[in-house]
Order: structure tokens, then C-alpha cells, then sequence
């Protein structure tokens, strides 16, 4: 392909993104760069000396890179690294910050499932599973990533308003005696203390309890 | 030759529910202000590091003679510290506080803390006295002290769910806080009692 | 912040892992980016810590609790007076917990196996394959690593 100059500007802001495990590479165009560039990946285990490309990331137009594939083993850390090419140019090979899957992932909330009684709720909590590279394949939950994994629950009473809230291990609460026929909203969190980590709260899951069978 | 500024005195740390404040007496020169600069050294410094010390960068030539060193005396080992003043160009020896401190003697309080009853729910409100703490709380039914739950609260969210009470029944409540760090607890709180629906709920 | 009591074996030692990961966490990118060298890890190859057989886990964090107080602490000294503080607050933090596990030690508690012995040769052969700064930083950086295994 001739001899390239690299004298283009560098890639901006490498960096991985990574949700529940999901490891993506994400960066920004070249400074005024404008339309055409493409672009190569390449990562490395860290203390393994080789860079590895992927060869799906070559010469592309998006400035994205999934290598949650490449990175699944969160014992181990990582670089990656990018380069661009525009008419005949290219740009240094620009690289991440050192990255840990284990405490530089996010965590999704929880999915909240809440069903009623008269008198009682029951709450089932799900934690997000890790991203796996055959979703039809044995998922992994997170539990089992970090098995310090908790849950924070919020119960609000949407007729009084007031919101109590649980600190559990396992994934399930039943809250008795409550008042018939009244709406509760239910939202939980995931807290991991070592490695610090927590999730945002899930969205409200509210239920109603139902009429008081007993007062005629 | 100017005299020899003297160096601050009375060197102390006030040090409760681990937030530790380094204090010292003022050095008085007529019509002039004195400003103080302070240094700390923990065990790994004396034994590992030549001795060295280690400066407090928002203590350093302050006109306050309180300096908070609680970020930096962070481990449970025995700290020393020392303070020196400057007074225009001239500058005092070092004053060193008297003995070791060491974090594990802070002095802890009971939290802040509110029983409420809502329904036939015991809740309570508790103060949040930082990520170091974390609670026990007890609580029974009035008069039955032979037969009390207790309860962890590692992690303070404003209203936390402590148990169902029984309709009409009367229960009480208090707590001490917890470091885990140091292994050591606070003395408890006043005990709150109130009473579960079945009644209007009231202190009692 | 809180601590975290290790179970090693028939030690049991409270270390202040989220303090010293707090402290970590405020210093890693400028410890990390103060290290070149992508080919080399001083903790993690070529055998992963993660590898190691739980009745070695006390030699092998008894022994590395003093290898970052021998060796790498102390050759840790940068020009920033921020990043000093808080390594003297992780140190402080190893010497505390040390002491704890060095009376389990003594009561012969904390033995170490023909595989510790080969994994901190290991370590300590990674150590010296660098020079003494770049060694100590290299190790100070891969912190997350250790208490990533420690915690487990």
C-alpha cells in the first residue's frame, strides 16, 4: 500500500467502556479529520508481550470496537490500542490506560420482579448476568464475579409516601403486613464492597396489594 | 540577631469518630502573623523510610492551628506529628506532639438515630457518620429486655427497615456505632421506644 | 472506610482493603502511566496469582505483604506530594496488617509450600528483571491485581 506517512493526527480518547463485562474499545476521530478515516485495533494481556489484532476492526469507519470477546477473562488485564488512516496518512498508534475488567466494569441494577397478597409483597431480585460470548450458551451471573454481591431495595408506600428501605444478600423479600389495597413502588440497587461497586437504582416496579378478604 | 522563634506548643489531637484534628497553641509576635506548616510520619516512615516525614500540603503555612490529618492517618498504626511556625523570614524548630497517635483510639459516639413506626413496621432513621461505620442496633419489646434482636446496618440509606412489630405491642430500640477497622464500638444510644398501629403510634 | 478480615488458612487478618483500594484508586492512572513496559508483569505471569492453591494463600500474602514493604514502598518516592501521601497510607496500612499476620506466622500457622516458594521466586525474579525504580513502580501499579486476589 506504499509507504504511509504518520503524520495524522492521533485517535482521541481510547478507552474502554464496559457494562456488565461487555468490553468495548471507544474512541474519538482524529482532530479535524473529517470523512474517510479508517481505522485498526489492536490489544494486549498485560505482562504477555505480543499485540494481537483483531481482525474484524480493520479498517473501519466506526469508532468502536467490541472486544468483550478478547478481554473475558477478568483475572487478567489489558491495553488496546488504535490507528488511523486517511488518504495515504495515518496516525501513531494511540493506547488505553491499563484496564481491569473486574473493578472498571459498570453494573446494571437488578430486574425487579414483585408480585402481592393482601397484605404482603414478595420481591424477587435478578442480578445482570456477565456478558458471554455465546448467548444461546451457560450464562454466568454477576453473583458469581463478585460473591460479596448485595442488594439495596427501596419500598415506597405511594399512598403515605414514605420509602423504607433493606440492605439483603439473598434475592428475595417478602414484606408482610402492609395495608390492603395500597400501591408500593419497589426499586433495588447492587452494592459490591471489595472490589467498590455499585449499580444505579432499577426502575420503579409498582404493585398493588390486594382488597381485604376479611372486612366484609 | 532576631531572638529564636519558639516552636508551637501544647500539641494535641483531638480525634472523634475517626476524623482526627491535629491543634496547637498559637505563637504570639507583636504585630505580626504567624503561619504554621505540619508534617506527619507513620511507623512504615521510621522503619522503612529513613525517618522521613511527610508534609500535609493543606497544612502548610496555614494561619489556623487546627489542621484536620484525617486522610492521612488512615492506618492503625502509631503516627507521629509535628508542627513548626513561620513568622516573616524567620522560622521556628519544630514542635512534635508527645507520644503516638494511633487511630484506633478515636473516640466514638452513638449515632444520631430516630425510631419511627409506620404501621406495624419498625423503621429507624440513622445519622451518617461516614463509610468507616456501621451499626448495631437492638431492639425488644417493652419490658421483655430478656429477649432482644439485633440487627447490622452496614450501609446508612435514610429510613431502614429494621422488623414487623405485633398490632398494639410497645417496642424500644437503640444503637452504637461500629468500626470495623478498628474493631471497636460506641457506647449505646438513649433507647426510643414506641408503639406498633393497633393504637396511634406515640413515644412513650 | 471499612476492612476486610482475610481467611488464610487458620490465619484470619483484617486488612483495609477499600482504604487502601481508595487510595490506589486515586493514584493508579499516574503510577500505571509511569510504567512502559506492557510485556512484563511482576505479580501476574507467567503464573496468575489467581492460580495459586488456597493452602499457600497465607505463605504467599505473608511473604508479598513483605516484598511491597522490602521492595517496593520505599523505592516509590515521586515529586508529587499527593501521590506520596496517599503511598504512605497504603504502606502504613501493609505494615499494619503484616504485624497481624506475622503472629500467625510465628505460631506456625502460615507454612509455605514447594509451590509458594516457586511462585515468589517467580516474583521476585520479575522484580529483578527491571531496574529498582522501574520495578517498584511496575509493582506498585499492579496493587489492583493483589488485592483482586487477596480479596477472593
Amino acid at each position: 500500500s506504499g509507504e504511509l506517512s504518520c503524520s495524522l493526527p492521533n485517535p482521541r480518547n481510547v478507552h474502554f467502556e464496559s457494562v456488565n463485562m461487555k468490553n468495548v474499545l471507544r474512541w474519538s476521530a482524529p482532530e479535524g479529520a473529517g470523512d474517510g478515516v479508517l481505522y485498526r485495533v489492536k490489544y494486549s494481556v498485560y505482562g504477555v508481550g505480543r499485540w494481537i489484532r483483531k481482525p474484524e476492526c480493520r479498517n473501519i469507519n466506526t469508532t468502536w470496537c467490541d472486544l468483550s470477546s478478547e478481554t473475558s477473562d477478568y483475572e487478567e488485564q489489558y491495553y488496546a490500542s488504535v490507528k488511523a488512516f486517511l488518504n495515504g496518512m495515518c496516525s501513531d498508534w494511540t493506547e488505553t490506560t491499563r484496564f481491569n475488567p473486574l473493578t472498571d466494569t459498570k453494573i446494571d441494577p437488578p430486574t425487579v420482579s414483585v408480585s402481592s397478597t393482601e397484605k404482603s409483597i414478595s420481591i424477587t431480585l435478578t442480578a445482570p448476568e456477565k456478558w458471554t460470548r455465546d448467548p444461546e450458551g451457560e450464562s454466568v451471573s454477576l453473583l458469581h464475579v463478585y460473591p460479596g454481591l448485595q442488594y439495596n431495595v427501596s419500598v415506597l408506600n405511594r399512598k403515605t409516601k414514605k420509602r423504607w428501605f433493606f440492605s439483603i444478600s439473598n434475592n428475595t423479600l417478602v414484606v408482610p403486613w402492609l395495608e390492603p389495597e395500597t400501591a408500593y413502588c419497589v426499586s433495588a440497587q447492587i452494592h459490591v464492597s471489595t472490589p467498590l461497586l455499585h449499580s444505579g437504582f432499577s426502575k420503579e416496579h409498582c404493585v398493588a396489594t390486594l382488597k381485604d378478604q376479611t372486612t366484609k | 540577631e532576631d531572638a529564636l522563634l519558639p516552636a508551637p506548643q501544647n500539641i494535641s489531637v483531638l480525634s472523634t469518630n475517626m476524623k482526627h484534628f491535629l491543634t496547637w497553641s498559637p505563637v504570639t509576635v507583636q504585630g505580626e502573623t504567624a503561619r504554621y506548616s505540619v508534617e506527619f510520619q507513620g511507623e512504615y516512615e521510621r522503619e522503612y523510610a529513613n525517618d522521613s516525614w511527610i508534609p500535609i500540603c493543606e497544612c502548610s503555612l496555614i494561619a489556623s492551628t487546627v489542621c484536620n490529618i484525617t486522610e492521612d492517618i488512615s492506618a492503625t498504626v502509631a503516627y507521629n506529628l509535628r508542627v513548626r511556625a513561620d513568622v516573616g523570614a524567620r522560622r521556628s524548630e519544630w514542635g512534635t506532639l508527645k507520644g503516638f497517635f494511633n487511630p484506633i483510639t478515636t473516640s466514638l459516639t452513638p449515632p444520631l438515630m430516630k425510631a419511627i413506626a409506620d404501621g406495624y413496621h419498625l423503621l429507624l432513621e440513622l445519622e451518617d457518620m461516614g463509610p468507616a461505620f456501621q451499626f448495631c442496633v437492638l431492639y425488644w419489646k417493652k419490658d421483655q429486655e430478656s429477649t432482644m434482636w439485633q440487627k447490622l446496618v452496614k450501609k446508612v440509606s435514610s429510613v431502614v427497615h429494621l422488623d414487623t412489630m405485633e398490632g398494639g405491642a410497645d417496642y424500644c430500640v437503640k444503637a452504637q456505632s461500629y468500626v470495623e477497622a478498628i474493631n471497636r464500638s460506641s457506647s449505646f444510644s438513649q433507647t426510643q421506644c414506641l408503639r406498633a398501629q393497633g393504637d396511634r403510634s406515640m413515644w412513650l | 472506610l471499612g476492612s476486610k478480615v482475610l481467611h488464610l488458612g487458620h490465619c484470619r487478618v483484617s486488612l483495609s482493603s477499600p482504604e487502601i483500594r481508595a487510595g490506589f484508586n486515586a493514584i493508579k492512572a499516574n503510577i500505571q502511566a509511569r510504567d512502559p513496559i506492557r510485556t512484563l508483569s511482576i505479580l501476574s505471569h507467567p503464573h496468575s496469582l489467581h492460580k495459586v492453591k488456597s493452602s499457600d494463600r497465607c505463605c504467599i500474602t505473608h511473604h508479598l505483604l513483605d516484598f511491597y514493604m522490602d521492595k517496593v514502598f520505599r523505592h516509590c518516592k515521586t515529586e508529587d506530594p499527593f501521590i506520596d501521601r496517599r503511598i504512605s497510607s497504603i504502606a502504613n496500612s501493609f505494615l499494619s496488617a503484616r504485624r497481624k499476620l506475622e503472629q500467625c506466622h510465628l505460631q506456625n500457622q502460615c507454612a509455605c509450600g514447594q509451590e509458594s516458594r516457586e511462585k515468589l521466586t517467580q516474583v521476585l525474579a520479575n522484580y529483578a528483571a527491571l531496574n529498582v525504580t522501574s520495578a517498584a513502580i511496575k509493582s506498585l501499579g499492579e496493587l489492583d491485581i493483589l488485592l483482586d486476589w487477596v480479596e477472593k
